[in-house]
């Protein structure tokens, strides 16, 4: 599936943000043109991808937004929209008159909610939250990123029985952005993560929700009993970490946020999304080749040579690659020059 | 020379003044069209399409379902909002309809390639001195070149479909200004040659009795050779290289359109591409026979 992001700006500022080398704050900053969506809908289409995400920034932020939601669906794409839930009156307005009336398979919105005690928001955040929640619960899942280890998902239960979201949890791992300041699980404590996501079992049965784990988990934190839980709750394969593809709104397209320095390529030099994976696929060969996951043992470890396991997130490995003498292939080196540049 | 089609107005006691003519009724709302068929229908004359001009945006026209299979030509100043369009997308695609959209304001441009991409048959109205002739040329790409199925856009499809053609061939028609093929009325039954010289009142005839057969009056028959002048005159449009499918429509204000032989000189680029394209895939299908 790609990624598109509709504008840069952005009204929330998670300390764990790995999409921040891309935004510019609430007002501002890029926004993808109709032209371009166009261009980027007629891409996908002729590349034989149906579904498409809309990010951001805060993708309902662009003043288009629920015109370019309407205008995919008329295409013939699912979308699936990426969004914090802080909407504006008029924009909630918007939602409510145009997109109530939409299939759930056609529409699907991920709402990325914080925990109101660790990371509070301000009342009317929360206000516009809960309105938001209110009118498009229905065709919500709610999605949690972990950046610190007493995290917890109670919250995020209640809201999901409170707004009638749908009974899915999308749960990723916050992850280092390479060249950039931001709460992060380092590698070394994903064990922990994985014992206390354990821990709220009981209740992911009791609320009978299904839990669908985002990129970056290694495999090995697992034991066979979670790795048990994780299969009979959906979460098939989360150990991956392929290419997101992000379409920016200046039409450059990168492998995910965390690397979106990192071989970043204009669109128009492609022609088709097989192009794009096949650039990408270089990239995470190139760095696998000089270290292959995360930790040691991913070095001949047959889950990883298997393709079970990816051996972590490779915005892990550049970081470690930052904090090294330049002794890397020249491909890489000239990559992460740019990030030591930038410091 | 056949009898060419008339281009008149929703008038009952007008549609009576004449027979056996192909008709492009002109209203300025959807509310009339099924009166507006009846009565032309009753004239003895047939449809050739119902010309609806309306000051309101695409998006705020409500099509009905007995508007299905009448042949539909909607000028309109925008297409509106879409999420406003969203809702009746599917009714407006079921009609036989060609949305016109004048260029003159630039995001009209953006909504040609909108609707044509969601597959509404829409048409570029352009050359009013305003016109944005690199927007247009992107737009023109876009309409032949595409790979994506979209709808046509008007007149870029119509020139690479007919072009290059072995004898003048005028892509007014698509604009319903061709003399060779419509003649415009007014209330009265007063002829024009053009929609624009109809606005002027500059009428060559006072009915279409006066005309007889086309191609032997006078007026028509001058303005069907007028392309001639630009040779016999010098005139800068018979240089142009654009000249071949341009016609020098745009030489009354050439100052104003500085950028309209560009912009027609990389539209014979496009025909030449398209047609390279169309042998490409002709090439392709005797391998698969």
């Amino acid at each position: 599936m790609a990624n598109i992001l509709l504008t840069s700006s952005c009204n929330r500022s998670c300390p764990y943000c790995f999409a921040r080398n891309e935004i510019s704050g609430p007002s501002g900053g890029q926004r993808l043109s109709w032209e371009n969506l166009i261009y980027i809908a007629d891409f996908l289409w002729a590349s034989g991808q149906r579904k498409v995400s809309l990010l951001g920034g805060e993708p309902t932020l662009h003043p288009q937004c629920g015109d370019f939601i309407l205008y995919l669906i008329d295409r013939g794409f699912k979308v699936t929209v990426f969004t914090n839930g802080i909407l504006s009156p008029s924009r909630l307005k918007e939602f409510r008159r145009h997109l109530t009336e939409m299939p759930l398979e056609k529409l699907d919105l991920v709402c990325n909610l914080n925990d109101p005690v660790l990371t509070p928001a301000v009342p009317q955040e929360m206000q516009r939250l809960n309105s938001f929640l209110a009118v498009m619960g229905p065709w919500t899942r709610a999605g949690f990123n972990i950046y610190r280890l007493d995290f917890t998902l109670d919250f995020l239960f209640d809201h999901i029985n409170r707004f009638s979201m749908k009974r899915r949890l999308r749960l990723g791992i916050a992850h280092p952005v390479p060249g950039s300041q931001g709460s992060f699980i380092p590698t070394q404590d994903l064990r922990s993560v994985v014992t206390r996501l354990y821990s709220f079992r009981q209740l992911f049965e009791t609320y009978r929700i299904s839990l669908r784990l985002d990129c970056g988990f290694p495999l090995c934190k697992f034991s066979d009993q979670e790795l048990g839980w994780l299969y009979r709750s959906g979460s098939h394969s989360p150990f991956g970490c392929g290419p997101a593809l992000d379409i920016a709104p200046d039409m450059t397209a990168y492998h995910c946020f965390p690397l979106s320095n990192y071989k970043r390529k204009s669109l128009f030099e492609f022609n088709s999304l097989e192009e794009i994976n096949k650039h990408f696929s270089q990239l995470r060969d190139e760095i696998r080749t000089e270290i292959p996951g995360i930790y040691e043992e991913c070095d001949g470890c047959h889950c990883r040579e298997g393709g079970v396991c990816a051996g972590g997130g490779m915005c892990q490995i550049v970081c470690r690659f930052l904090g090294e003498a330049p002794i890397r292939p020249a491909g890489i080196e000239d990559e992460i020059s740019k990030y030591r540049m930038s410091k | 020379m056949r009898s060419p089609n008339i281009v008149c107005p929703n008038s009952e006691s007008l549609l009576q003044k004449f027979k056996g003519h192909a008709v492009a009724l002109r209203m300025n709302s959807c509310d009339h069209i099924a009166e507006g068929v009846a009565h032309l229908r009753k004239s003895g004359n047939t449809l050739f399409c119902v010309i609806v001009e309306s000051d309101r945006p695409l998006a705020e026209i409500q099509f009905e379902d007995h508007h299905r299979g009448i042949p539909l030509a909607v000028m309109v100043p925008a297409a509106g909002r879409f999420r406003d369009l969203a809702a009746h997308l599917h009714r407006v695609r079921e009609l036989n309809l060609r949305v016109y959209l004048p260029c003159d304001n630039p995001d009209n441009l953006t909504s040609l390639r909108i609707l044509s991409s969601v597959g509404i048959h829409c048409c570029a109205v352009f050359g009013n001195g305003r016109t944005d002739w690199e927007s247009l040329a992107d737009l023109a790409t876009y309409a032949v070149l595409e790979r994506s199925p979209h709808a046509p856009i008007e007149p870029f499809a119509f020139i690479v479909s007919n072009y290059p053609a072995s004898k003048r061939l005028d892509w007014g028609r698509v604009f319903f200004d061709d003399p060779g093929h419509f003649l415009h009325l007014d209330e009265d039954g007063r002829v024009a040659l053009s929609q624009a010289e109809l606005a002027e009142k500059r009428f060559v005839a006072q009915s279409l009795g006066e005309i007889g057969a086309p191609d032997e009056f006078p007026p028509i028959r001058e303005r069907l050779r007028s392309w001639r002048h630009y040779f016999t005159d010098n005139h800068p449009c018979a240089f142009c290289a654009g000249w071949k499918i341009c016609l020098g429509k745009f030489s009354p204000s050439l100052s104003e359109n500085a950028g309209c032989s560009g912009f027609f000189t990389e539209m014979i680029d496009l025909v030449r591409q398209h047609t390279a394209l169309k042998v490409a895939l002709q090439e392709q299908r005797i391998w698969q026979l």
